[in-house]
């Protein structure tokens, strides 16, 4: 008995003294929030800050409703790469960013179709109605429109093709971008908008099939970017990088429009 | 494999040990001892995580908590940065969250205790954090063994309550129960499947634990009865 | 009865959740049984005195200190009172061997004499060779022995002990009630023992406390609570079965009597003068003051108070046979005594015959009759 208390007693003792040094990662590298369209692209732009300039940035990916909403409650990011422009600026208007940010892309939809289904590809979902009626498309995986941009540029596009409501009880929603895409592929759905950045990704496509929408069928997703009140050099140098023509070209790589282009 | 989320993990985990338990043999002792018109409401309310679904819990700590809450605010005023999003934060959330599965085996553990040797205690002179220390606590190590092992897994894999109150904020509050779910939407399955496997190893290890040292127990008593 | 002040004074009082109204005082070197039925309150009585339990009100002064007293809201904890508690269970600690039980109550003791003061503890419990045993590994004797031991450890100002020998089977408690018999003749302190066994209580105490329902009836040697029970109840809790209604028909100064009148025969009864002529009483006779007369020789003498009856029932159980006597058909007046069994045989006892027996008067001790419940014998 005497064993047991002194074991647990030296292993409370462990915690506490390695607790009482704070948490585990050094905590001047920047965390940056991004939307999870931005994922491969921006992996690739930060290894090539790294190496170009020496500064590490720590990226967070996520839905930019969700960042939207923590940075407004005060998490601690210095950067935020937002899919929609508008909770830039909502955020702007709240004093917690520095200015009004700026454009840095525009994204582009893609329509996905795992292998095995039978949906046709088209850049106006042409076959998507048929596909619904007839049974060969019986879920369909999109990002929540609630506060994903992707999301809602897909339901924008959904509406132009004339599908909306008749794709509503088929809709499987992903909380952000890159999770629709796991739905889209899954084996459970036959097809899912999505977007283009995520579905030109050799890593998330595998063996599926997709095409770009056209960009007349949804609002441009205009991506805004902004710097935190909390931004500290290395972020500013991030952001400043991003805007440079070496980080423009991996982003036109990755499928995404860019401002003045 | 993403270490940082490990070692964090691991770190929380064993911060809400060591915070929790000792705190949670004094209430398990109390409940186990003493009878009064509130027990029942008390013993509900430590047993509230085991039921409510992680979002509740994360919704009514993040309002406690958050920026505009009064510990948000006191947190933020003393330290410069608020509470949630912060592995302080996690703490704080993860020892609530924890709660029923601290107490509930030490209170159980202390109830198996007949009241008679408590009384025999007493009698020999012993004060009662002697009582305590020499006679109840060694008679209730297999209580002890089950709080520290549960709330230690249990608090390895809470996924909920860590995104809704931590964010997924790199070497501070991404756990790995997180970063499988970041790996996942990263499309890095390998990566996921490495840390759900580490994950389900230290389960399997912790509960086989559990319940094999309460089984060895439950037949030594067999036999000396 | 005054004690002295070294001694054990007890006064509790409670309506709930156990009634209590006791009253008892016990000297130091006595031993004092409290007997009584299961759920009479002697186990709450005692965890009382050693503060394990708190009675809504009352007094505990022992050894010169007050220990409880609601009225001036005194209420030291148990382990501030140097008592030494033997629970009914024994409540050993069973992760602790019997030495290390034994040092838990040595807390006053200086630490570096500890181990030798309790091993010399265990050897005078018989113990000896034993103090590395856990509880699990010992007999129920050794373990009683071990809490008695441990409750000696303390250096109590009182030992209180809870039916202590009920767990054991009837040898062991022989030897058992030798061994305290032993170690009670060292102690000079006040001693409480809790059974609800008679023959245990006349055994090992000096004297004998009565409960019912959490109230103290009486307090006297066993000899005297049995052959002098103050009321039929406590006759009937003593295990005297020998109970019955009669009335005072006169008292004789000079002779020391009193005559009571009992349906139809008049008995001499030892002098009694606190009942008025004519007043309804209750008398007892304990078996041992019931003789029988051999059939072919009536005997004489003055105290005899012959009485005559059929014999309703005689089971012979082992060497002794029980008897019951009726003296008056249809009524309750069956007087019952033992004889041993080869004398019943030689007299021809056997349901339905006849016998005469003797009453001896100074076993007749008459009691205030209880006020008569419906079932009562009609008054001769």
């Amino acid at each position: 008995m005497i064993r047991h208390r002194r074991t647990w007693l030296h292993a409370c003792l462990a915690a506490l003294s390695t607790a009482a040094f704070g948490p585990v990662a050094a905590a001047d590298a920047p965390l940056i929030a991004a939307a999870s369209d931005l994922r491969f692209a921006l992996d690739d732009i930060a290894a090539r800050f790294a190496r170009d300039s020496g500064g590490s940035v720590r990226i967070v990916y996520g839905s930019s409703g969700n960042f939207r909403r923590q940075i407004a409650e005060g998490a601690p990011f210095e950067l935020f790469l937002s899919a929609d422009e508008g909770y830039v600026l909502a955020l702007a208007r709240e004093g917690r960013t520095v200015d009004g940010g700026v454009l840095y892309a525009t994204g582009r939809l893609a329509l996905v179709v795992p292998e095995g289904s039978a949906l046709r590809l088209d850049p106006r979902l042409a076959d998507l109605a048929a596909a619904l009626a007839d049974g060969r498309v019986r879920k369909f995986a999109i990002a929540n429109p609630e506060h994903a941009p992707y999301g809602r540029a897909a339901q924008e596009a959904l509406t132009a093709a004339g599908v909306w409501d008749a794709i509503g009880p088929r809709l499987v929603l992903g909380e952000n971008v890159a999770q629709a895409v796991q739905f889209a592929l899954s084996a459970a759905a036959q097809g899912g908008i999505v977007a283009l950045s995520l579905a030109l990704a050799p890593e998330a496509l595998g063996s599926a099939r997709y095409v770009a929408i056209a960009e007349t069928m949804h609002r441009p997703l205009n991506q805004r970017m902004v710097l935190t009140q909390r931004a500290q050099s290395t972020a500013r140098a991030f952001y400043a990088y991003l805007q440079q023509p070496a980080a423009r070209a991996v982003l036109r790589r990755h499928g995404f429009a860019l401002p003045g282009e | 494999m993403d270490a940082t989320a490990l070692l964090l993990s691991l770190k929380l985990a064993a911060l809400t040990v060591a915070i929790l338990v000792p705190a949670g043999v004094l209430v398990a002792r109390v409940l186990a001892t003493h009878e009064f018109a509130a027990k029942p409401f008390v013993e509900a309310l430590f047993a509230l995580p085991l039921v409510l679904p992680p979002t509740v819990l994360g919704y009514y700590l993040l309002v406690a908590m958050g920026g505009h809450s009064p510990v948000g605010r006191w947190y933020e005023a003393l330290t410069g940065h608020p509470l949630v999003f912060t592995f302080d934060g996690l703490v704080l959330a993860s020892v609530i969250f924890n709660l029923p599965f601290a107490i509930q085996p030490l209170q159980r553990a202390f109830e198996a205790i007949p009241d008679d040797l408590r009384h025999a205690a007493a009698c020999c002179g012993l004060t009662g954090w002697q009582s305590l220390w020499r006679i109840e606590l060694p008679l209730a190590w297999t209580g002890l063994l089950s709080a520290v092992v549960l709330t230690f897994a249990h608090t390895l894999g809470e996924f909920g309550v860590v995104l809704m109150v931590g964010g997924s904020i790199p070497g501070e509050t991404k756990t790995v129960a997180i970063a499988i779910y970041d790996r996942v939407q990263g499309f890095d399955m390998t990566g996921a499947g490495l840390m759900s496997a580490v994950l389900l190893l230290l389960s399997v290890a912790a509960i086989a634990l559990t319940y094999w040292t309460s089984s060895r127990h439950r037949r030594q008593h067999d036999h000396a009865g | 009865m005054t004690t002295p002040v070294e001694g054990l004074h007890v006064a509790v009082r409670q309506e709930r959740p156990i009634p209590l109204a006791a009253t008892l005082a016990c000297a130091a070197g006595e031993t004092l049984a409290l007997v009584g039925p299961s759920g009479s309150g002697k186990s709450t009585i005692l965890r009382a005195i050693a503060g394990i339990y708190t009675p809504h009100s009352g007094r505990i002064d022992a050894g010169g200190e007050t220990w409880l007293d609601t009225g001036a809201g005194v209420r030291r904890p148990a382990r501030q009172r140097s008592v030494g508690f033997v629970f009914q269970n024994y409540a050993l600690f069973p992760h602790l061997n019997a030495l290390d039980n034994v040092i838990q109550a040595m807390g006053h003791v200086p630490p570096a004499e500890r181990r030798e003061r309790a091993l010399r503890l265990l050897e005078r419990t018989n113990l000896g060779g034993l103090e590395d045993r856990r509880p699990a590994r010992l007999s129920g004797g050794q373990q009683q022995r071990v809490a008695v031991a441990r409750a000696l450890a303390r250096d109590p100002k009182v030992l209180l002990l809870d039916e202590p020998f009920s767990a054991v089977d009837q040898v062991t408690r022989e030897k058992l009630y030798e061994e305290l018999a032993t170690l009670r003749r060292d102690l000079r302190i006040p001693i409480i023992l809790v059974t609800h066994a008679l023959d245990e209580a006349s055994m090992l105490a000096d004297r004998m406390c009565i409960l019912h329902r959490g109230s103290t009836l009486q307090a006297d040697t066993p000899f005297g609570v049995m052959a002098r029970p103050a009321s039929p109840l406590v006759a009937r809790l003593v295990g005297v079965k020998n109970i019955f209604a009669a009335s005072v028909a006169g008292h004789d100064e000079e002779r020391r009597l009193t005559h009571i009148r009992w349906f139809g025969t008049t008995l001499e009864a030892g002098h009694a003068p606190q009942f008025a002529v004519g007043a309804r009483v209750a008398w007892s006779i304990p078996a041992s003051h019931i003789v029988l007369h051999r059939r072919d020789r009536p005997s004489r003498g003055e105290r005899e108070n012959p009485v005559f009856g059929q014999i309703v029932r005689c089971v012979p159980m082992g060497e002794m046979t029980a008897v019951a006597l009726r003296v008056v058909a249809g009524e309750r007046t069956d007087i019952f005594f033992s004889v041993p069994t080869h004398v019943a045989r030689r007299n021809g006892l056997a349901p339905g015959e006849t016998a005469r027996v003797s009453l001896l008067a100074d076993g007749i001790h008459l009691m205030p009759a209880p006020p008569p419940p419906p079932a009562l014998p009609r008054q001769p």
